[in-house]
């Protein structure tokens, strides 16, 4: 415990200035937030104008914190699930989108990068559907993939894409000393690729990973917006809007979406740091 | 030691299998039984009806006749027999429109040729070997994108109407009245928005007074609105909203202008416009870019009462038209073999969820989203 007090006072003061300034744009944030909806809605310190009719649209940070803690307290009023069973339904199909695109996009990307016929087969296939939408698949696949996959495969369009592309440019970009100097002394083809191409571009695959898994969350709403099975967070967030039009619980479900991807990011980052000491290369 | 580490693991046990019990005797509901639903969009109803994702679903026309013209689903149950004449589309004017400059004349307007169209189709339909059916017919596929077949088997189903008497109003009471038992809206909103009740509420949120004085109404032969046309909302392929694509027509009327233009109005289709939803229509309400509207009344009523959304319902467009279907073959007869089974709605706040919900309650089962 003590440790672990010591670890976090540590943490603090080495890097308060960054920790306030993280603390000050949040702040900063709200509070133009907070000005922007009493300014629609005509309260202090906007008392004497009338409010906007698009008042209702925006309501203040307050409003949405009290709706986000209420999603957890209680089941919603369209599909009368609790938040936690949304996030659960949601991160499901984070976790198999990811680990399909995962398994997918390095072997695909190292081949790319490693061989120039490959790229050159891959290349068009890749360019032509990297720039298309996944909400455009969105019908095709419900029907085609059905309603456990369907919304799976939408996430993972989203996931692919960037770990490719960052795999791709990382296999590429291995410097040619390195590997002449390991030929030079007598690494087998497979030592070449286990000890010299994989460590080169694991950064590149892991920074692929987290700015995939964030565009998987950016895919979520349009992934469960037909017909999503037991609910999930883009599920909510797109009904509170559309159906009773609940606009403080949709920020709610916004915030959620957030801090999750928050934490999946996060979590990217801790594995990253624990390979880079495992290989040994910090 | 041991003995006592035996002892926690078998309590632990059977707390553990206590618990799950009981979780799983609650989870069954004692009378009646569970129906499982989802949310899937209309149009692709059919297709997931087809695939096995859902063991039925319900739907408004032409999504109904689609599957039972196309083989592949049965009406287990029509709208009709849930809640007979229960209101479904209305039409709707933005408050700032109709308070606008000329809004109380041009909405009158509108609603006159509204019931103009609504009267050529009644008659249209009465009289089968007529040319005016067959124009009917021939709009209807244009405008859903379905085979003559499907939607003369659809037409079946619909009442067209426009009267908005008692038995629409208590409706519409009735209606307001399970989404607050369902927490979709509150009595909090209702009173915020300055409703006393809900008969005071849909008292004021539905206007007859335009249907009041049609008679006052004659055509025009200029054009009241030439550089500020009517922005028209309404929803994809929706057949309960015929009438304003007969009001559109030009065939319709007498050939050289449509009925809209007989009355002196431009009318043209809103940015946006169709809307998938009834949802998105109230939220195009909201922007100020629909200034009359059709669409189902719940959306209206919800988003209304929860974001303030300012319009009023000023006709009625039809009534009934919705259906419950079930594949064919599946040997789902009645309400009760949908025990256990998927049922596809267009969402928690249509007016086919209410009546799914309504017909199950009878039977004293509950619907609950699949998980």
């Amino acid at each position: 415990m003590d440790k672990l007090v010591g670890a976090i006072w540590k943490l603090l003061r080495s890097n308060w200035l960054r920790i306030l300034l993280g603390c000050a744009s949040l702040a900063v944030f709200i509070a133009v937030w907070w000005l922007y909806s009493a300014y629609l809605h005509a309260e202090w310190p906007f008392s004497g104008r009338t409010p906007s009719s698009t008042a209702e649209y925006l309501p203040n940070p307050l409003q949405v914190l009290s709706a986000f803690f209420d999603s957890f307290a209680h089941r919603d009023p369209v599909s009368h699930l609790f938040m936690t069973s949304h996030i659960y339904a949601s991160m499901k199909r984070i976790f198999f989108g990811f680990v399909l695109a995962f398994a997918l996009a390095v072997p695909v990307g190292l081949l790319m990068g490693r061989s120039r016929n490959a790229e050159a087969f891959g290349k068009p296939i890749v360019e032509i559907f990297r720039p298309i939408p996944p909400l455009a698949w969105v019908p095709i696949f419900l029907i085609a993939l059905k309603l456990f996959w369907g919304p799976i495969a939408i996430v993972f369009l989203g996931i692919f894409f960037p770990i490719l592309l960052n795999v791709t440019f990382g296999a590429k970009s291995v410097d040619p000393v390195l590997l002449d100097a390991a030929k030079t002394l007598g690494a087998k083809k497979s030592h070449q690729f286990f000890k010299v191409v994989l460590p080169f571009t694991l950064p590149y695959l892991m920074t692929g990973v987290k700015v995939g898994l964030g565009i998987g969350w950016m895919c979520i709403v349009a992934a469960e917006m037909l017909g999503a099975v037991g609910g999930g967070v883009g599920y909510y967030i797109y009904n509170m809007a559309f159906q009773p039009a609940y606009f403080d619980r949709m920020y709610a479900g916004m915030l959620v979406i957030g801090l999750l991807s928050v934490l999946t990011t996060g979590v990217a980052g801790v594995i990253e740091r624990r390979l880079y000491r495992w290989m040994g290369m910090k | 030691m041991d003995k006592k580490v035996l002892i926690a693991i078998v309590i632990v046990a059977v707390i553990v299998v206590g618990v799950v019990a009981a979780a799983f005797v609650f989870r069954q509901s004692p009378e009646g039984g569970i129906v499982q639903y989802i949310t899937v969009a209309p149009m692709n109803m059919k297709a997931s009806l087809t695939n096995g994702d859902v063991d039925a679903y319900i739907a408004w026309e032409p999504y109904v006749s689609d599957s039972v013209v196309g083989g592949v689903g049965e009406v287990l149950m029509w709208s009709s027999e849930i809640m007979p004449n229960h209101p479904c589309c209305v039409v709707a004017v933005r408050n700032d429109f109709a308070n606008g400059p000329n809004g109380q004349d041009l909405t009158r307007r509108f609603v006159k040729a509204h019931v103009e169209a609504t009267e050529w189709m009644l008659d249209a339909l009465g009289h089968k070997d007529g040319a005016n059916y067959s124009l009917l017919v021939d709009m209807a596929v244009q405008f859903t994108t379905r085979n003559a077949t499907v939607v003369e088997a659809a037409f079946e189903h619909v009442v067209y109407g426009y009267s908005m008497g008692s038995s629409f109003k208590s409706s519409l009471e009735e209606f307001t009245e399970m989404y607050i038992d369902s927490n979709l809206t509150t009595d909090d909103k209702l009173s915020s928005r300055g409703y006393s009740s809900i008969e005071n509420f849909v008292d004021s949120y539905v206007n007859t007074s335009y249907l009041d004085s049609l008679s006052s109404v004659a055509p025009s032969d200029a054009i009241l609105n030439p550089s500020s046309p009517i922005e028209l909302g309404f929803l994809a392929g929706d057949l309960h909203q015929m009438a304003q694509v007969v009001a559109q027509n030009k065939a319709a009327n007498d050939g050289s202008k449509s009925m809209f233009e007989k009355y002196g109005l431009k009318v043209e289709n809103a940015t946006g416009a169709p809307f998938a939803s009834g949802g998105y229509e109230m939220t195009a309400f909201a922007a100020g870019n629909v200034d009359i509207g059709y669409l189902g009344a719940p959306p209206a009523i919800l988003q209304h009462l929860n974001s303030g959304v300012g319009i009023t319902i000023i006709s009625q467009a039809n009534s009934e038209g919705s259906g419950l279907v079930v594949k064919v073959g599946s040997g789902i007869d009645s309400l009760r073999d949908l025990e256990n089974k998927t049922v596809a709605t267009p969402g928690e706040s249509s007016i086919q969820f209410l009546l799914l919900k309504i017909a199950l309650e009878r039977e004293g089962m509950s619907l609950e989203i699949r998980t």
